[in-house]
């Protein structure tokens, strides 16, 4: 116990091993702000007119859809509606109705409503008479954080994985690792030092994330528990593997960015694609797929496979660590 | 002096591939190349909205073709709420309402008289057309510009900060202080590896993501504003690594300048929302010239003129860093 006090005290003088600690934890915060910020001004139309063209009723009739942008000259209209950032629509007179100019690489939705804005215009008197309800809109980021949570979710839990790493090469490169090699203490010491140094911060940073990000029901924070403590203790698993194999700090950095990425990527492109038969199989030999398709199915109340990632990532944790046991044995 | 900088650009060739870099820079390019052609892409499409008429007498003869019509207001609610930019039109009490889910005031203006257009469709005039990108040209441009921008920014400003901090660790420096060979050949050297490794990540990334007739035609416009993103991160990459002490603060206030300097620069030049200072954030200035290599939009000559005097004077900044820490070393 005295040993894993020193790794504490040791983890905590170091600012990054923290700040990495911290990182998933503020990003859940701002993904939970975000949820209450609308960004439906995002798909508003833009129109711009050339100046003194268009008459103030006309002007006025634009504005009812959209902010309206008055160009001196027709280069500097075109320069806008041209603006790849933006999704400007030009609109001049044309006799007693309008026409529309658009860059052409807009999406679907503007170029149609630039194609349907003279007719607009045409009924417009029609238009003002009838009765419009309006509902109240279900959250409009909901589908994005569904994919997001998990995702951050997934970072807190492999955290651990860099804690450990950078652990262990610091202490390569410091040469305590020299020291260990002749300290009293057997194997499974180290290895139970090493390990629950980067799970507990891993299981930590997770379950904030969690409590910050999910509202669930008891029986399901159960489950979720389960599989954060499980992935927690694979990452601290590979994070022991990144350092034995890392020569140095770039390149366990290096390393730690594959890995992550590969956490990160699997798992989200299964979402996205949603693979079926042995491609899926074969996706859950990477243990963030089973804890990302375990919170996801939580978080539509599948508890069914929820239980089945757990399985999944049972026998992750004892795969990697006979392994990691084999290779300590076999040194 | 050629035989010099050959010998030291071939030794941070080694020390780059030893250190993994080229291995990370094609894991990334497959990776960035997999996700534009199989993700993005599929993601970046909005279509117009749907309209759904309710309309049991059957008023309504001369609606277009783009309008679905449901059999109960059960039905319109249940499309609706899984279709929420859809609108809904009930024509069973005589006179027609518009029924939606309440989004922007602007939009939702737009989306019910759209809707009511549909039922008396006449002909307009087609838009004019004044660009020459299609929708799908446009997104995939867009999106090689930025995983560039923020890769060129990531593998110049970190790889060079690594391989000189492994340098100072090993004694590189020290032994460099009493080499007979002039000093500013050790940052060249430096410089010339990273601007080549971007420049061929860059030419493959266009390539492989925006085609090979489209990025053909744009890579002289791209590989210059890719040159002048790369200098001035590997040089700025420099000046940390010469400045700070551990490469872990290095890696952190790193990651923390790169989530909230690269945040607001992709918001302002690729969506319609517009900070007021913006204009001041030195990246947007060098993002927006490299996307303006990607659109074909010209570039002012001010822009070249303030990006030369930047690279010089942060040269001059690096040079003296290094001359002081040869000093401190000797």
């Amino acid at each position: 116990m005295r040993g894993l006090k020193y790794q504490l005290k040791s983890i905590l003088r170091d600012k990054f091993c923290l700040m990495t600690f911290l990182l998933p934890v503020l990003v859940a915060v701002a993904l939970n702000f975000m949820g209450s910020i609308d960004l439906s001004t995002l798909g508003e139309l833009h129109f711009g007119v050339l100046k003194n063209d268009l008459s103030p009723q006309t002007v006025t009739w634009l504005e009812r859809y959209g902010p309206v942008t008055a160009y001196e000259t027709q280069e500097e209209l075109t320069a806008a509606v041209k603006e790849p950032s933006t999704n400007v629509i030009g609109v001049k007179a044309d006799g007693d109705s309008i026409k529309t100019a658009i860059s052409g690489d807009e999406l679907d939705i503007f170029q149609q409503a630039a194609a349907t804005l003279p007719a607009l215009y045409e009924q417009r008197a029609e238009a003002e008479l009838v009765k419009v309800l309006t509902l109240e809109r279900p959250d409009i980021l909901e589908s994005f954080q569904d994919i997001f949570i998990p995702a951050v979710l997934i970072v807190a839990m492999f955290m651990g994985c860099t804690f450990n790493a950078m652990n262990i090469i610091s202490e390569k490169e410091d040469g305590v690792a020299f020291i260990n090699e002749i300290l009293p203490m057997t194997p499974s010491q180290y290895i139970f030092q090493k390990v629950v140094v980067g799970f507990l911060f891993g299981s930590l940073s997770s379950i904030v994330t969690a409590c910050i990000c999910f509202r669930l029901s008891w029986q399901n924070f159960g489950l979720l528990l389960a599989l954060i403590v499980l992935s927690s203790f694979v990452a601290a698993l590979i994070g022991l593997f990144i350092g034995k194999l890392s020569e140095g700090l770039m390149i366990g950095v290096v390393y730690i960015k594959i890995v992550m990425l590969l956490f990160l990527a699997v798992p989200i492109l299964c979402a996205l694609i949603g693979p079926s038969g042995p491609l899926a199989v074969i996706c859950n030999i990477v243990p963030s797929q089973p804890a990302f398709d375990g919170i996801m199915a939580l978080s539509a109340g599948n508890t069914g496979t929820a239980v089945k990632d757990v399985g999944i990532l049972t026998v992750h944790c004892i795969v990697w660590f006979s392994l990691y046991i084999l290779i300590l044995q076999k040194r | 002096m050629r035989k010099d900088f050959c010998a030291l650009f071939k030794k941070d060739c080694r020390m780059l591939s030893s250190g993994k870099f080229f291995l990370m820079a094609a894991a990334f390019l497959a990776l960035y190349t997999a996700y534009v052609n199989f993700g993005y892409i599929r993601f970046m499409r909005m279509e117009p909205y749907n309209v759904y008429l309710y309309d049991p007498a059957g008023t309504q003869t001369g609606k277009s073709p783009l309008v679905q019509t449901v059999s109960s207001m059960e039905d319109m609610n249940a499309v609706l709420l899984s279709d929420a930019n859809g609108v809904g039109l009930d024509a069973s009490a005589g006179e027609v309402q518009a029924v939606l889910y309440k989004g922007a005031k602007h939009v939702d203006r737009h989306r019910a008289d759209y809707a009511l257009s549909l039922l008396r469709p006449s002909v307009s005039p087609a838009p004019e057309i004044l660009g020459t990108n299609t929708p799908e040209q446009k997104v995939r441009k867009e999106i090689t510009c930025e995983l560039l921008f923020f890769e060129l920014a990531a593998v110049g400003f970190l790889g060079i900060a690594a391989i000189l901090f492994r340098e100072k660790g090993m004694g590189v420096i020290r032994v460099h202080a009493i080499l007979p060979v002039q000093k500013d050949l050790f940052l060249l050297s430096k410089l010339a590896v990273f601007l080549l490794s971007d420049l061929a990540f860059a030419v493959l990334l266009t390539l492989l993501n925006t085609g090979l007739t489209d990025g053909a035609a744009v890579l002289p416009a791209v590989l210059l504003q890719t040159a002048i993103l790369s200098l001035m991160m590997a040089l700025v990459g420099l000046l940390c690594a010469l400045l700070l002490k551990d490469f872990r603060q290095f890696t952190l206030a790193y990651l923390v300048i790169a989530i909230f300097a690269a945040t607001p620069v992709f918001l302002s030049a690729n969506t319609s929302v517009k900070l007021a200072w913006i204009g001041y954030h030195p990246f947007y200035h060098i993002y927006m010239g490299l996307k303006n290599a990607y659109f074909g939009t010209n570039i002012s000559p001010g822009y070249y003129v303030g990006a030369v005097s930047v690279i010089v004077l942060l040269f001059l900044a690096v040079r003296l860093a290094f001359h002081r820490e040869i000093g401190k070393e000797g």
